[in-house]
């Protein structure tokens, strides 16, 4: 198994979230985790998804890389510090 | 100005000369704006033939289909149509009205979520939310539609938004439709690839026709002299009669063309993507070969198989970049020429029946140069792509990747509206017309003069000739001997129709059809258990074809 986590900014289009969501499921990649935030300017989203799959990542990289509204995908180590952050703050609640 | 004719000014402003389509509640503002438009309705009988007429125009044409239709049911009916665009790349535009804002989300009468149901089949997709965004929306899906690799866009319009009132401010373009050169570096590396190759093949695919690269193609190839194999869409990218045409690879590939690829030692595949009905076996496909892949979607190069060299970008500049002079190719070129002279198709089958082979042959022959052919899905799509011969990929339209029976009769209607006196011949058999029959009215009602031959075999042959090889004749729900008469439905919708039941008829038939000024359908009966031959056996390496004589039958033929 293949696991690897991606940074992306899109478009904060109608169905942008799903777009991506669904060509990670249809190229038979597990979704593991997921954050997304709001640019300041409400513009845009920053996801963070981790993925795992039997396949390379570029098979699904360039699949993202393709939708309109995606303007950037980087493969980047998992913010763990803010997943942390993340999980305490739900905890809290 | 209400939004529905920022709309249809819109489309007019794109070029639209024609829109396929199919009127009902929420897309009424549309169809009432477009009676003041000098835009060519087209009204099928059925929106899913909207969607694949579209798509016939677009491949015959080159230029973006368009299509429309009603929310819910209507919008759903043109999904295969879309999806069919999809995973051929056909740049199509489809619009559909949806329910007034605020009642969207509510389950109202005719609301169905398009956007989101098309999702994993559009290249993208627009929802409307004000009448004065329209132009620029529709600008953006056109062009997505036919940048890059093309695909289909959808456009989805409540119909509060349609009749909003509003300024019209038309948009000007400010993105480029420029697509990128492949790397210096890939070219110095393919260059090399192919110098030190001994035995080389070139696999050529639908990308080379849409991507407008044909006179490239035709140079490189007459300059390096590499042997050319072809996909179902890229059919015609080198004429199929040419001398370095082996014909058609993969699961009713040649013999010729399966075995240069399984034993050539590079193999360049050009605006291809490796589907498995043209590889067969993938960790078996061309074993001993390395690989360049041209192609302008990065994510189809090494999505199947490894790449040694990537060539990314505009295919023309690609291909122009690597036309030169190879030394070493001529006696493998010649041992490839001389096997397709060899293993030609032999039309002198047993028996006195009407062989489709000879049938599709002896029309390819007589239909002309120019002559456009869409055909169905299943035995007789096969027997047309080995048969029937290709100038251009533009002449053949083929549902490759989805595989939509039904899709031939609309296709043909799509591309005899673009060319109004071109022969345009729909080959069918007698479970895919009854996809889209409907359409024979849509053929008499514009009087469009396409030709159609309706193969016979009183069974889905394709999916009976697999239960005969690989599920030991076990036949299930196969059998059509309940198929109404042709002739009098044909009739009984206002086109002439005539039977074929005998090869002695074959040529008689054939001037028959080609004579006839209107639309005219020739009922051919063919046997029950003819098969498409060569064939791949599913899971099977392409180097393992089945023969007919190879196969012990108890009927011919």
């Amino acid at each position: 198994m293949n696991k690897f986590t991606l940074q992306l900014r899109v478009k904060h289009s109608e169905g942008a979230l799903v777009r991506i969501l669904g060509v990670t499921r249809r190229r038979r990649f597990d979704l593991l985790h997921l954050t997304v935030d709001t640019t300041e300017d409400g513009h845009f989203l920053d996801v963070q998804m981790t993925v795992q799959a039997d396949r390379a990542e570029n098979t699904l990289v360039r699949q993202i890389e393709k939708l309109e509204d995606v303007s950037l995908v980087e493969v980047v180590e998992p913010d763990l510090a803010a997943t942390e952050r993340r999980a305490a703050r739900s905890t809290a609640r | 100005m209400k939004g529905a004719e920022f709309l249809v000014k819109a489309l007019e402003h794109e070029g639209v000369e024609i829109i396929f389509g199919y009127p009902g509640g929420a897309i009424m503002p549309v169809y009432d704006a477009l009676l003041d438009s000098k835009i060519r309705h087209i009204l099928v009988r059925h929106e899913q033939a909207a969607a694949l007429a579209a798509d016939g125009y677009a491949r015959a044409t080159g230029k973006v289909g368009v299509c429309m239709a009603t929310s819910g049911p209507g919008a759903t009916n043109l999904v295969t149509g879309i999806a069919n665009a999809y995973m051929d790349s056909v740049p199509m535009v489809a619009i559909t009205g949806q329910v007034a804002t605020s009642l969207m989300g509510t389950d109202a009468f005719q609301e169905v979520d398009i956007f989101g149901i098309t999702l994993p089949v559009v290249k993208h997709s627009f929802l409307a939310k004000t009448a004065a965004e329209l132009p620029r929306i529709v600008h953006e899906a056109f062009r997505i539609a036919r940048s890059g690799r093309p695909g289909p866009v959808l456009i989805d319009l409540p119909k509060d938004i349609a009749n909003t009132v509003a300024e019209y401010e038309f948009h000007e373009d400010d993105a480029s439709e420029e697509i990128a050169d492949p790397s210096k570096e890939s070219i110095t590396r393919a260059l090399a690839l192919m110098r030190e190759s001994r035995n080389p093949v070139v696999y050529a695919g639908g990308g080379i026709g849409m991507g407008n690269a044909l006179d490239e193609f035709r140079a490189f190839i007459e300059t390096t002299r590499i042997p050319v194999v072809a996909t179902l869409k890229g059919l015609g990218a080198l004429p199929t009669t040419h001398e370095f045409a082996m014909g058609m690879m993969g699961m009713h590939g040649t013999r010729t063309a399966n075995h240069a690829v399984q034993t050539c030692d590079l193999l360049l595949c050009v605006g291809a993507r490796f589907d498995d009905r043209a590889t067969g076996r993938l960790n078996a496909f061309a074993p001993n070969a390395k690989v360049i892949h041209l192609d302008v979607d990065r994510a189809e190069v090494g999505k199947l198989r490894r790449a040694d060299v990537p060539v990314i970008g505009n295919l023309r500049h690609a291909l122009k970049a690597l036309t030169c002079k190879l030394g070493n190719i001529e006696p493998w070129r010649r041992e490839c020429t001389a096997s397709k002279e060899t293993h030609a198709w032999d039309y002198a089958a047993p028996g006195t029946e009407v062989y489709a082979p000879g049938f599709l042959k002896s029309l390819s022959d007589r239909a002309g140069d120019d002559s456009i052919v869409a055909c169905d899905v299943g035995q007789h799509q096969m027997w047309v792509a080995q048969h029937f011969h290709f100038n251009r990929p533009s002449q053949h339209l083929s549902s490759g990747g989805l595989g939509t029976m039904g899709y031939g009769l609309p296709a043909a209607i799509g591309a005899q509206l673009a060319f109004p006196n071109a022969t345009v011949i729909n080959v069918s058999g007698d479970g895919s017309i009854m996809m889209n029959l409907q359409e024979l009215a849509t053929l008499r009602r514009y009087d469009l003069p396409v030709k159609i031959v309706l193969f016979d075999n009183r069974a889905l042959g394709m999916v009976r000739q697999w239960q005969e090889l690989f599920h030991d004749k076990r036949y299930s729900e196969v059998d059509l001997s309940d198929n109404p008469d042709f002739c009098r439905v044909a009739e009984s919708m206002g086109i002439p129709a005539f039977r074929v039941e005998d090869r002695a008829d074959v040529s008689g038939a054939i001037d028959r059809l080609l004579a006839e000024p209107g639309p005219v359908l020739a009922h051919v009966l063919i046997h029950q258990e003819a098969n498409v031959w060569p064939i791949v056996g599913p899971g099977r390496s392409n180097s393992e074809m089945l023969h007919q004589h190879e196969v012990a039958r108890e009927v011919a033929p």
